[in-house]
């Protein structure tokens, strides 16, 4: 199996588990939800029985936007002009290369959201390894197998990626990068080192990333219980289908380019309050969903690469995981 | 501006983008402008490999007060950067910075000799007699400011002739002045005298939040560069001829001016254009741009014509004929400075249209020719003269020539510009700053002496420049745009060329007002309280037939400011009623067949100092629910992006 064929299998996968999907845009919604709302009374007493409501809800008051957020901290600090449209995105992007700090509130959502997505990893990845129905009580019998296993690789992921964001970045971005640029009088130039930079800092990331993703795959489709193992079996089989796993990682980070550009097109401005925001809200979901499709084909279609190349399509080493009876039931049976 | 508008524009500008066979001015001006009393023949060459100035003066002083002195006093600015116990390090090492500079990217100016000169007796050595002071903190480690003993006195109307010689290290950046790689912009850079006021020398050591003051005369600049590099100085060059050591000499010559700066580089592209009105005197405009903004040639002349027009047609004439635009190297740190007849701008390799890069800094710098250049106010002491008026007027001119214009951000090191087409920048507020004002308004009182506010930029900029301007459109907003013109046409036209202080214009204010604007001054210029008012409570309650509607206004700042207070009812009616603003609250009601819909006080947003205007009014059909779901919405949509970044690494 080749890359194309892998994402394209990797596709039909994802799209013949709607469900899997739809729960993880209702995570995502879950975890935003509360701060959303707790970011929605904060503004509401702000503007109180104020006019400024009027033009907050008719378009931009930028004067009371920058009165709301003058001194502040926490998630009040957050309510900038970046959140507008294609802007939240570029802002985002640009603050995970940048390695700007979130507020702990932000941060300890984004953890809680991090570690929801680790206990459903084995769920997820087991569905697509198997592309047929497991049911619910299969997925999360399966995301409770392997979530301790998971737990355990997380602290190699964080031992990683910590060391990509707490030394590399700042060595490549605060010693490295104004070096090489501190005699520069061109920006253009400038610039270019930067780009180099990030796409080094990026390369970095995403082979930690490709590695930490097959060992994923190989530990839930061999049934693997080490996680030293799972990422020693990745790196060999990454090295030995170099090309194939390297391409379809390309592939799969164009997927997630169109995905943005398309989002770049569409996405909405303030707009107006009333049926519009609502419209707006759902071009923003429809964004979300596509991000979130985007990311599941890159575990389903590398799933499908490990399978085409190693097993056959739809192997897992483990049975089909039963959720246990309860101790009541086996009590009865006897 | 619509497309064809533009076109037009950058069709202008390609028509007069040409090399003029006359160039309006030679540097001389006639007559006189200024009492022309501190006059300085400097020749200078720069060895950029060393990065070494070697220099020397002659200065024609002459003593235009009425006290007789014995002791001149010379401003050696470069020394503020000579070590880290220099006041002006000192104090910017207070409001937090770091300088972690190479043993030869620090400044100094060393004197090598001084002497009077009296023809025809021989040239008396006066190198023995000088001595550093620091008048404004005592601090024996500054060496800004150099006094020197004469042997004789000079009564009021005598002259002193004085020849220094000097070197000077070009540093790495400080305060917009110094070098990176081929790029020299070289300022306060000679050995100059302060100002002699009947009161004494005005002379203050150099320090991290001000900048300077001098008198007026001509300038005589003969400056040494390699060959082949391009020259910027104030004036106009009048010889330029080629050494045989591989340097070439540059003359400039300038009248009426109080401070000479100059540029050099290898890698300028120059262009040329030329303003010209119907009722104002032509200009020629050079503008030297980096090889990589040369697109941007459009948008710097189109903004340096409509500072010359505006200020123009507002305040008085552009007298000099010529100016010079710098857009600085990337890393230099030079851009956005203001010196006689040549400002620097600065820009971006990747600026997005309709967003005020470069055209911002472009007219503020070329307004600075008004305030501060023509208009000779103390910098040191009352910073807010040319900043403050200067801030509001690049405001008023980006509000009539360069709306509309939108709120940018810049992403991924600051290189990519993304620009939110939703959020209009507006003149009153956004472009006086009102966001800088509102975060540290109270950080000093505007009266005291501007090098004794805290040295951070951001408290320093929320006064000077934020504060005054914002007062200066809540003037214009108060009295009048004619009226508010008028006076700062008068205060222009008789302190041009002169050192005003902040009584005289109030002084000019009220003349032109008719009425006593202390009370105004008080407020904003002598205090550092904040204007606050608010609506505290609206009712409107059916009583038989009839509307009962009372509101409670509320001054929840301490200062003061008569203001209107309108209600506006459900069958349209609006009611304005004037308050004095001076009790801590006040009671209106009204008693109309209609049910009242909201109440505002200052519906016009006249105070722009307010530092809350969400208060400042109260409907009773409120929509803060609704705008608050809107932008929760999009808030939570913004989150989500940020939660699926997270998500990446999972």
């Amino acid at each position: 199996m080749n890359a194309p064929a892998a994402l394209l299998d990797g596709i039909r996968r994802v799209n013949r588990a709607p469900a899997i999907w739809l729960s993880m845009w209702a995570l995502t919604v879950a975890v935003s939800l509360p701060l959303a709302a707790a970011m929605r009374d904060l503004l509401k007493a702000d503007l109180g029985s104020s006019l400024a409501a009027d033009s907050a809800a008719e378009g931009v008051n930028y004067d009371w936007m920058q009165e709301f957020t003058a001194d502040a901290t926490g998630i009040r600090a957050t309510f900038t002009p970046a959140v507008i449209g294609f802007g939240a995105v570029i802002s985002n992007l640009s603050a995970a290369l940048d390695r700007e700090r979130q507020p702990i509130v932000i941060a300890g959502a984004a953890a809680m959201y991090v570690a929801a997505w680790v206990f459903l990893t084995g769920g997820i990845i087991d569905r697509y390894a198997r592309d047929r129905s497991t049911r619910a009580h299969g997925f999360f019998s399966a995301s409770g197998v392997f979530f301790l296993r998971f737990l355990r690789l997380v602290v190699l992921m964080a031992l990683a990626y910590g060391g990509l964001f707490g030394y590399m970045h700042p060595w490549l971005f605060d010693s490295v990068y104004p070096d090489l640029t501190r005699e520069m009088t061109v920006e253009r130039s400038a610039f270019a080192i930067r780009v180099v930079c990030y796409l080094g800092f990026g390369a970095l990331l995403a082979a930690c990333n490709i590695v930490f993703d097959y060992a994923k795959v190989r530990a839930v489709v061999e049934d693997r219980r080490s996680m030293i193992g799972a990422l020693l079996a990745a790196i060999r089989f990454i090295r030995r289908n170099f090309r194939a796993a390297a391409g379809l990682y390309l592939v799969d980070v164009l997927l997630f380019a169109i995905v943005l550009a398309l989002y770049a097109v569409v996405a909405p401005g303030a707009g107006r309050a009333g049926w519009s925001m609502w419209l707006a809200f759902a071009i923003g979901q429809g964004y979300v969903l596509a991000r979130l499709w985007v990311k599941l084909v890159f575990w389903a279609s590398e799933t499908a690469l490990f399978q085409g190349r190693l097993a056959h399509a739809g192997y897992v080493a483990s049975p089909k995981p039963v959720w246990p009876e309860s101790p009541m039931a086996d009590a009865i049976g006897r | 501006m619509s497309r064809i508008a533009c076109a037009l524009v950058v069709a202008s500008f390609s028509a007069v983008s040409v090399t003029f066979a006359q160039p309006v001015s030679n540097g001389s001006v006639n007559p006189p402008l200024s009492p022309r009393n501190a006059s300085y023949s400097i020749d200078a060459r720069l060895d950029p490999g060393t990065r070494t100035i070697t220099g020397s003066e002659v200065i024609a002083w002459r003593n235009i007060t009425t006290r007789a002195v014995t002791e001149l006093q010379f401003h050696l600015y470069w020394n503020a950067w000579r070590d880290l116990r220099s006041t002006w390090l000192r104090e910017a090492t207070l409001a937090g910075n770091k300088y972690n500079r190479r043993p030869d990217e620090w400044a100094r100016t060393d004197v090598t000799s001084i002497s009077l000169l009296a023809p025809p007796r021989a040239p008396v050595d006066l190198s023995a007699k000088v001595r550093f002071i620091s008048p404004d903190d005592g601090n024996a480690d500054d060496r800004t400011v150099m006094a020197l003993s004469l042997p004789d006195q000079v009564p009021p109307g005598g002259t002193a002739t004085i020849a220094v010689k000097w070197t000077a290290h070009v540093p790495r950046t400080f305060a917009r002045t110094g070098a990176i790689g081929r790029f020299f912009f070289v300022a306060q850079w000679f050995p100059k005298l302060g100002v002699l006021q009947d009161e004494g020398w005005n002379c203050h050591q150099f320090h991290a939040g001000t900048e300077f003051f001098s008198d007026y005369g001509v300038y005589d600049v003969t400056l040494t560069v390699p060959k082949g590099w391009i020259v910027g100085a104030t004036g106009v060059e009048r010889e330029r001829r080629d050494n045989a050591d591989n340097t070439t000499t540059h003359r400039y010559y300038q009248e009426d001016v109080h401070d000479f700066s100059w540029t050099t580089s290898a890698d300028y592209v120059e262009r040329t254009a030329r303003f010209e009105h119907p009722t104002l005197p032509a200009v020629d405009m050079r503008l030297l741009l980096q090889p990589e903004h040369a697109s941007q040639e459009g948008r710097h002349f189109d903004a340096t014509r409509h500072t010359l027009s505006s200020y123009g047609e507002w305040f008085g004439a552009y007298p000099y004929g010529h100016i010079t635009i710098v857009d600085p190297a990337y890393q230099s740190d030079a851009d956005g400075m203001e010196y006689p007849t040549l400002i620097t701008a600065g820009t971006r390799w990747l600026v997005a249209p309709r967003v005020l890069t470069p055209e911002s800094v472009t007219i503020h710098e070329a307004g600075h020719q008004w305030w501060y250049g023509m208009v000779g106010s103390n910098e040191f002491e009352d910073a807010w003269m040319d900043e403050g008026f200067n801030t509001f007027s690049t405001a008023r001119v980006e509000g009539v020539a360069f709306s509309p214009n939108y709120l940018a951000l810049r992403y991924f090191g600051g290189f990519i510009p993304y620009t939110f087409r939703d959020v209009v920048l507006s003149r009153e507020l956004d472009r006086n700053r009102m966001g800088l004002y509102r975060t540290m308004p109270k950080s000093d009182v505007q009266s005291a002496p501007s090098y004794t506010y805290f040295p951070s930029r951001i408290a320093r900029n929320a006064i000077t420049y934020a504060k005054t301007a914002l007062w200066l459109n809540t003037l214009e907003r108060h009295l009048g745009w004619p009226t508010l013109q008028k006076t700062m046409t008068a205060y222009f036209s008789r302190w041009k060329f002169r050192h005003p202080k902040p009584q005289d214009f109030f002084e000019v204010a009220g003349e032109t007002a008719q009425r006593d604007l202390t009370w105004f001054f008080d407020q904003t210029y002598r205090s550092s309280n904040v204007f606050d008012y608010g609506v505290q409570d609206l009712k409107s309650a059916d009583d038989n037939g009839m509307f009962h509607t009372s509101v409670i206004v509320r001054r929840y700042g301490e200062a003061i400011f008569p203001i209107d207070v309108r209600v506006t009812f459900a069958n349209g009616e609006k009611v304005d009623q004037r308050w004095n603003g001076g009790d801590r609250w006040k009671l209106f009601t009204y008693d109309r067949p209609s049910r009242a819909v909201s109440a505002q006080v200052d519906p016009d947003r006249v105070l722009l100092l307010d530092v809350n205007s969400t208060n400042n009014s109260k409907t009773l059909t409120p929509r803060g629910a609704q705008a608050a779901t809107k932008w929760s919405l999009k808030w939570m949509v913004w989150l989500q992006d940020l939660l699926l970044s997270w998500a990446t690494l999972a």
